[in-house]
């Protein structure tokens, strides 16, 4: 499955980078729009749960605090679709996040997506299917 | 000689078209892992049309809008045509595409309350099952685990329903609803009864108790229906309007997996995620993840 999603990475990759449409699900608009890097973080708890699933994790920042930041992907039938599960993140597990942060200044965010230790890229979002719907229209 | 070959002729179309409809019944997967059979794979979607649609029947188990990219394209509601209560009312919801989930009262996103008939119908029916019994039909919904029956057996219609009259029924979150079958692939189903707390659409879209929908399934082939629905509400709107078309589509191993709206979940998603963020209702709307399809 990993194998399957890193083949991807490039899509994913360039698909984040055409940015993001006018049309959300829960609103958007407390998150900043431009995602920040963070590396070397370490999931302290992954809630995988509606609405929105949460991951938890410590960052130490360059002047060496350690802040302990809380963000949001999708709802486990929408993440599913994009290769998440319930078992994706443990506590533990070493990550590097690209997290848009709230406007308001504390550390929670919106999920751009994460790399895992071992090179697989999750994505928070499939730009690929911009509709809710396909195109196909039966006839009848 | 000549009969032999018209006979031969006719064994061979007979099993291309099996085999056609074989094929045409088969799942689509997007990848090679091992399937259970307790688990609902979205991915897994069916091909083609399966063949005819069934007389008369509905029951089954199906994939709906957001599912995945292969649920046909429906069309959405209609902008409705608001009287002054329906403006007013309106006005005071505060919907959680714009306001997000700290500055919303939406009462599913706040409260996981139910979001109640027709709402669920349009918004998150990613799979529902649908169940034919002597007297009525159930629909079976995956999000919440709701279910909702419609009567078949000839009755009407409560009209009085959520008055001070002792006869006077309880408005319910599904709403009273009958139905019947206009031709052998539609069957018509009528709703009224409808608890006032819940909303129309997401931007906050209100209704009174006395609100009729009219829904038309039609069953197009084995593995397609299409359900149109349109809403009546003189106290709210100004004339009736389209609650929109929906398609849904024959999941291969008819399995949905459990999705509910668990209030301790959305409590720790408010208090430790959504209300922190704040709330911007005047910024420019984005959508920054949310993940694939229906999100």
């Amino acid at each position: 499955m990993k194998t399957r999603v890193r083949a991807f990475v490039p899509l994913i990759g360039g698909l984040l980078a055409l940015g993001a449409p006018a049309s959300a699900h829960h609103g958007d608009a407390a998150y900043s729009a431009k995602a920040m890097e963070m590396k070397s973080c370490v999931v302290t708890e992954f809630s995988w749960m509606n609405p929105h699933s949460l991951i938890k994790f410590d960052y130490k920042t360059q002047a060496g605090e350690v802040q302990h930041w809380t963000m949001e992907i999708g709802s486990p039938p929408s993440m599913a679709l994009l290769g998440w599960s319930r078992t994706t993140l443990r506590a533990g597990d070493v990550i590097t996040a690209f997290v848009y942060q709230a406007k308001s200044g504390v550390l929670v965010g919106r999920t751009n997506k994460v790399i895992l230790a071992d090179g697989t890229v999750l994505a928070d979002r499939d730009d690929s299917t911009p509709s809710r719907y396909g195109t196909e229209t039966p006839q009848k | 000689m000549r009969q032999a070959f018209i006979g031969a002729m006719a064994a061979l179309t007979a099993a291309l078209v099996v085999s056609s409809l074989a094929v045409a019944q088969t799942a689509q997967s997007q990848n090679k892992q091992a399937r259970s059979p307790w688990v609902y794979y979205p991915l897994d979607t069916i091909v083609g049309d399966g063949g005819p649609a069934p007389k008369r029947d509905l029951s089954g188990t199906w994939a709906g809008p957001g599912s995945t990219d292969a649920i046909p394209r429906g069309a959405p509601a209609e902008k409705p045509s608001f009287t002054s209560l329906g403006q007013q009312t309106m006005s005071q919801r505060k919907p959680i595409g714009r306001f997000g989930p700290a500055g919303t009262n939406d009462p599913t996103a706040r409260y996981c309350d139910p979001l109640g008939f027709p709402l669920n119908f349009i918004y998150q029916n990613r799979a529902m099952s649908v169940a034919t019994m002597p007297n009525r039909i159930v629909f079976l919904l995956q999000f919440g685990g709701f279910w909702r029956e419609v009567w078949t057996d000839g009755r009407a219609l409560p009209t009085k329903v959520g008055g001070e009259d002792r006869d006077s029924l309880d408005p319910t979150y599904m709403g009273y609803s009958v139905g019947h079958w206009e031709d052998d692939y539609n069957f018509v189903v009528d709703t009224t009864g409808l608890d006032e707390r819940t909303w129309v659409l997401r931007d906050g879209t209100p209704h009174s108790v006395m609100a009729h929908v009219q829904e038309r399934f039609t069953r197009v082939d084995h593995n397609t229906m299409k359900v149109s629905m349109t809403l009546d509400d003189p106290k709210m709107f100004t004339k009736s309007f389209s609650l929109g078309t929906y398609y849904y589509r024959w999941i291969p191993n008819q399995k949905i997996n459990e999705w509910l709206c668990v209030p301790s979940e959305t409590l720790k998603y408010l208090q430790e995620q959504g209300d922190p963020a704040g709330s911007y209702p005047d910024a420019q709307p984005q959508r920054l993840g949310g993940g694939g399809r229906g999100r």
